[in-house]
């Protein structure tokens, strides 16, 4: 059985088509490449994924139970964490607060358990997410660069302990040292049991670290293939040619 | 692993340097004040003992003055500065400050007991924040425009109840003294302000409620979509800011004993001004209680101190807009750098 499951999806904005009858799978311990050009429907196909959308008409599943995400937070609940571009950080809080945003460690009385935070904190960056120069969690999120922030990002989905990481185009403002930790850092979590879907126009980093490939292209997917079944040629041309 | 079971993060921390706290200090949006008003104070201390005679700083009065001076704009720049780090404004507080007060007055005079007009002018208040609110969010409009129309219309609707003229305030003698006395030498309202701003820094850097109101300023597209209710965390923040504009409003009217139509006039841009000095950066999402009481403090100092030195008035007004304008540079400095809260 998949983890996750998308059937016959069909998202309409207006007169505008954006997805058309997709349907693809996401299973156990497995990275999925979600690959297209410009307009291939990828971002709402993300969107829809973690509850920002909700499908014209078809479904998604979860363990083979249906469901119906409304916000984001009916999709994190279900063990999927959306990692953005520019991820979903405030500059302005510290690494714990970001980390505990929308889930902090209180007392009854909504008092914040600061030092337990910035605990947990620490040791989830220092065990689950390597990497270099956060010395401490009470640093500034506006202060880190882009990896970074990645990281903290990552480190939060680590800590909920979330099943499916949807990573929308996460390489694309980092360096090249940065890019090869990311990397690194979804072989590492998918050895540990946690599904990533790597949506990218990057297709040899997606080649680097993915099992299998989703093409998409004009809101429809094209091509579903294992990476044992192709090569990087193949979906170059799939992508450019469609 | 359970939540209890995580190692202490401090566990091996290395002991900072001076420079080093220094640096922190300088990093926080109220480091930059708290040295200014550090270095102001420490100057007018000695000013004050090398010429007791000339520039009676450290007297008793001219404490008294201050204390009695400090509390409305402070109450106000608590309810304007939460707004403003939650990435809003409200221009109309000092119209509110003035309309909840009249409100107040003529329920006392009329025979109501001030303390139940008192909670009535700051529901009051707060309901008026939540219509701004509301209508800014509803509509998506600035709440700087919004906001002004509230300026003008509250402004107007005291006319409408009162017409021109000042209305009596004689509450009953335990709410006198509660809110316009002394206690052990110190003013009640100061000690209503020192206590509110203990509250609101709680609610601010200690509670869920803070977390989410900078997360809404810093960045509301990622808090909501991390699922905090940006609106409601908003719509909060403007009820809060109507309701100290009300408080304010009280603690001037048991000091003056009536309440003049344009009293509030000018001071939501004094309570903004404040913030603004104290750190608290326009764009939302960076700011402190500790910087609002610094900048209202050190507003009232730099008054205090040209009024003992006998300056015209205009020297003030001048003063001021400079000190805003530095501490805006500083702040737009700070928001380009990403900020620390």
């Amino acid at each position: 059985m998949s983890l996750l499951a998308l059937h016959n999806i069909n998202k309409s904005f207006g007169p505008l088509k954006a997805l058309n009858d997709l349907s693809f799978e996401i299973g156990e311990n497995e990275v999925v490449g979600l690959l297209g050009d410009n307009g291939a429907g990828k971002s709402t196909t993300v969107n829809l994924i973690s509850g920002i959308h909700q499908p014209t008409s078809g479904h998604i599943s979860v363990d083979g139970q249906k469901q119906a995400f409304t916000c984001r937070r009916d999709s994190a609940e279900a063990g999927v964490e959306t990692i953005y571009q520019n991820t979903a950080l405030v500059d302005s809080l510290s690494i714990s607060r970001n980390i505990f945003l929308g889930r902090e460690i209180t007392n009854r009385f909504g008092m914040l358990n600061l030092r337990k935070m910035r605990d947990i904190s620490m040791h989830v960056l220092e065990s689950a997410v390597h990497i270099s120069g956060i010395d401490s969690p009470d640093k500034m999120v506006g202060d880190l660069s882009g990896g970074q922030k990645q990281a903290v990002a990552i480190a939060r989905a680590v800590f909920f302990k979330r099943r499916v990481l949807l990573l929308d185009e996460p390489t694309s403002a980092l360096s090249v040292r940065e890019t090869e930790a990311l990397l690194n850092q979804v072989l590492k979590l998918k050895a540990e049991g946690v599904s990533s879907v790597l949506v990218t126009h990057n297709l040899y980093h997606a080649y680097q670290v993915c099992d299998r490939f989703v093409i998409m292209s004009h809101g429809t997917k094209v091509l579903d293939v294992a990476k044992e079944d192709t090569s990087i040629e193949q979906l170059t041309q799939h992508v450019v040619m469609t | 692993m359970t939540v209890t079971d995580y190692p202490d993060a401090r566990a091996g921390t290395q002991r900072r340097s001076p420079s080093d706290w220094l640096h922190q200090i300088l990093s926080m949006p109220a480091g930059a004040i708290l040295m200014v008003f550090l270095v102001v104070q420490l100057a007018c201390v000695i000013a004050g003992l090398m010429f007791p005679d000339d520039f009676r700083y450290l007297s008793g009065q001219n404490m008294g003055i201050m204390m009695r001076s400090v509390p409305v704009l402070g109450c106000l720049a608590l309810g304007a500065g939460i707004l403003m780090i939650a990435g809003e404004f409200d221009l109309s507080i000092g119209s509110v400050y003035t309309f909840t007060a009249v409100i107040m007055a003529v329920l006392v005079g009329n025979g109501v007991d001030a303390f139940i007009a008192a909670p009535a002018g700051i529901a009051v208040g707060a309901l008026i924040g939540l219509i701004n609110g509301g209508l800014t969010l509803r509509f998506n409009l600035p709440s700087f425009i919004v906001t002004l129309g509230g300026l003008l219309f509250w402004r107007g609707a005291v006319l409408l109840i009162n017409g021109a003229v000042q209305v009596r305030f004689d509450p009953n003698p335990v709410f006198d003294a509660m809110f316009g006395g002394t206690i052990l030498g110190l003013n009640a309202a100061f000690l209503w302000f020192l206590g509110l701003c203990g509250v609101f820094y709680l609610l601010l850097h200690r509670h869920r409620f803070g977390n989410h109101v900078f997360a809404t300023g810093g960045n509301r597209a990622a808090a909501t979509a991390i699922g905090v209710n940006t609106g409601r965390i908003k719509l909060i923040a403007f009820a809060i800011a109507g309701g100290m504009a009300a408080f304010a409003g009280i603690l001037a009217t048991t000091r003056v004993g009536s309440v003049q139509p344009g009293q509030g006039t000018g001071l939501e841009l004094q309570a903004i001004a404040a913030c603004v000095i104290g750190g608290l950066s326009l764009r939302g999402g960076r700011g402190s209680i500790l910087g609002v009481f610094l900048g209202v403090m050190l507003i009232f100092t730099i008054t205090d101190v040209l009024l003992l030195m006998r300056a015209p008035g205009f020297y003030l007004d001048m003063f001021i807009a400079t000190l805003i304008v530095v501490a805006s540079i500083f702040n737009h400095g700070l928001d380009r750098r990403g900020g620390a809260l």
